[in-house]
């Protein structure tokens, strides 16, 4: 039997289509709507929550078990979850047969079990007149995102694709600044650069030897002149004459060509070829650019040698992304710092490091602190100037209480409105987006490898968007050994690394069995995107992956 | 190992997910020990609380191990 599920928070499509097969005698859908009353009292809405890993796993344990009891062609099933208004759609089935009969025998017990084994819960019904779309978080400016938020409604859990896009429309590029080419190492060009004149400005000599017209085919020359590198000593030659040259002198006219040193015979002021090269020894005018040329594009991340090249163009005040200001926060009574000796119970930090590390490449300004978990105690240790002041707040979640339930009130204390607070993403989950005007901040869980991952999509997402750089993209390459997934009902991301194996790059996925694995995380250089419900994938299988720090540098 | 409590249970522990660390996989009985230890709330719902492992029902023999994803799953009510 085909079989379809889905969970989601939009409203169930009025009119869905049967699956097209010309064997099926039967379609048959079922509704399951919210009705007006709970216990005798008006309601808005009912409010759902869903395991949904299980409870997709579970629909569909249960819809193939009943199609072996009642042999039907084709099942879907969708259920809404989130907050349902009165007389929309929660449940839709529908399933089609060759014959009626054991459509509805399997609709009917399916509708049965369903409220039996999947774990979807009513969680509470909204009482009539209060359910109030809330618009919160207005800045000052219309260009400012504005997060549209249910109240008191938990933010639904978003796919990969879903909170990436999120991430994308929440960040605007802040306001570009000035800066010296000393400081702006790391930054993001925020104009495309031109060069400004031709490279070389005039024919240069590439060898230390003698330059005389390209098309003189004499054997003996008169030595006219001498010209050093840093000379400017423009002339016309005629036959016979040549010109002794330094390696990258200006030559004094065009249309020559330079012999070697080592191939003449110098006597006094004369000299004599003794071989003919093919090459004419020398770089021609606007070689390297022409007048005009773009050099550096608006939104490149600026290098050692696009440095270079906005130094040879003379574009010595580079207008790029300001320097991002970034605090982070550790939590979790747990840890201690590197050099202490944990005690019982009590494990290393090493968070602080792998963020720091990561954000090294971007010259964010960024400062690190502390939290403890008890949530006042944390609120009265916070500097709110400083977080006034940072346009990226990130808070790694403590790893021995539920972290999620002390980051997301602290952040929507701070301001923060959450986008959302769940990613369907393994490792990385219970990953929180927030925003607040133009600033945003990030629960991040406390795993490293969850980090790691949730760093390069989640927020090398934002800083890049806040920078005004493109936002880091997905590549595809091929697995050099066969990788045994487990079937795992969510997407993940797979630490890997990117070999030459054999002169052709392939991906070989690395060992690691929880979260909290921090050995992987010094050999990858790729996050590998496994698709959900993927039991193994063979050598040489294309997968997307994500290159990560260290692809380039081993 | 992650353990996951959803619907009424997150009211009774005041949170979504909570970690548990053992140096050995723990069967039912040892799992709900160190889980009353954390949330004494929880015992009242207990008879009517089932637990899954990595998505899918336990019995009375599973494990719970480290790298597990356990969940307690209180009466359902989808549909």
């Amino acid at each position: 039997m085909e079989i379809d599920i889905q969970l989601t928070t939009s409203p169930i499509a009025g009119k869905i289509l049967p699956p097209a097969s010309g064997a099926a005698g039967a379609w048959l859908e079922f509704r399951g709507t919210v009705r007006g009353d709970e216990n005798g009292q008006p309601i808005a809405a009912l409010e759902y929550e869903a395991y949904p890993e299980m409870a997709v796993r579970e629909i569909r344990r249960l819809l193939e078990t009943l199609a072996a009891k009642y042999p039907c062609l084709a099942a879907r099933v969708i259920h809404r979850v989130g907050t349902i208004p009165v007389g929309e759609t929660a449940i839709y089935a529908g399933v089609s047969g060759r014959h009626r009969a054991e459509a509805i025998a399997l609709l009917a017990e399916f509708l049965d079990r369903l409220k039996q084994d999947v774990p979807i819960w009513k969680r509470r019904a909204v009482p009539a007149a209060s359910l109030e779309r809330a618009s919160v978080s207005r800045s000052k400016s219309d260009s400012q995102p504005v997060v549209q938020a249910a109240a008191g409604h938990r933010p639904a859990l978003r796919s990969l694709d879903e909170a990436i896009a999120e991430i994308h429309s929440c960040c605007r590029p802040l306001p570009p600044v000035r800066v010296s080419l000393e400081e702006s190492f790391g930054r993001v060009l925020r104009e495309t650069v031109r060069a400004p004149e031709d490279l070389p400005s005039s024919d240069r000599s590439t060898r230390d030897g003698y330059a005389m017209l390209a098309d003189d085919p004499s054997e003996n020359f008169q030595i006219v002149d001498s010209i050093h590198a840093a000379d400017w000593k423009p002339r016309s030659l005629q036959r016979g004459e040549a010109v002794r040259v330094a390696t990258g002198a200006t030559l004094p006219c065009v249309d020559l060509r330079v012999v070697m040193q080592e191939h003449v015979e110098r006597s006094g002021n004369t000299l004599r070829i003794t071989k003919r090269e093919a090459g004419l020894n020398l770089r021609r005018r606007g070689e390297d650019m022409k007048a005009g040329q773009m050099l550096v594009e608006t939104g490149a991340q600026l290098d050692a040698g696009k440095l270079a090249l906005l130094a040879t163009a003379g574009c010595a005040r580079p207008l790029v992304s300001p320097r991002l200001s970034v605090v982070h926060f550790t939590t979790g009574d747990e840890l201690v710092p590197p050099e202490k000796k944990p005690g019982a119970g009590q494990v290393r930090d090493c968070n602080s490091s792998l963020i720091r590390g990561l954000l090294q490449p971007f010259q964010v300004e960024l400062e690190q602190n502390h939290l403890p978990e008890n949530f006042e105690a944390a609120w009265a240790r916070l500097d709110l100037n400083r977080i006034d002041r940072a346009d990226l707040v990130l808070i790694s979640g403590g790893a021995s209480v539920g972290d999620q339930d002390f980051t997301r009130p602290l952040l929507e204390r701070l301001g923060f409105e959450i986008v959302f607070a769940q990613v369907d993403l393994r490792p990385g989950r219970p990953l929180i987006f927030g925003v607040n005007g133009t600033r945003v901040a990030f629960g991040l869980p406390g795993n490293p490898l969850a980090h790691f991952v949730c760093f390069y999509f989640a927020v090398a997402t934002a800083q890049a968007r806040l920078s005004g750089a493109a936002a880091p993209k997905f590549f595809r390459g091929q697995l050099a050994v066969k990788l045994e997934a487990a079937a795992c009902p969510r997407e993940t991301f797979w630490p890997a690394r990117l070999d030459w194996n054999d002169g052709s790059p392939r991906l070989n996925p690395l060992a690691w069995a929880s979260s909290g694995d921090v050995t992987c995380l010094a050999a990858a250089n790729a996050l590998l995107r496994v698709p959900a419900n993927c039991p193994a994938l063979d050598v040489d299988a294309e997968l997307e992956f994500l290159p990560t720090a260290g692809m380039l540098g081993g | 190992m992650r353990v996951l409590f959803f619907a009424q249970l997150q009211d009774v522990t005041g949170c979504a997910a909570t970690e548990l660390a053992s140096p050995s996989p723990l069967n039912r009985e040892q799992l709900w020990f160190f889980l009353l230890e954390k949330f004494p709330g929880l015992d009242v719902h207990r008879a009517n609380v089932r637990l899954a492992r990595n998505w899918e029902y336990a019995d009375a023999n599973t494990r719970f191990g480290d790298d597990d994803e356990v969940a307690l799953i209180p009466p359902v009510s989808g549909g």
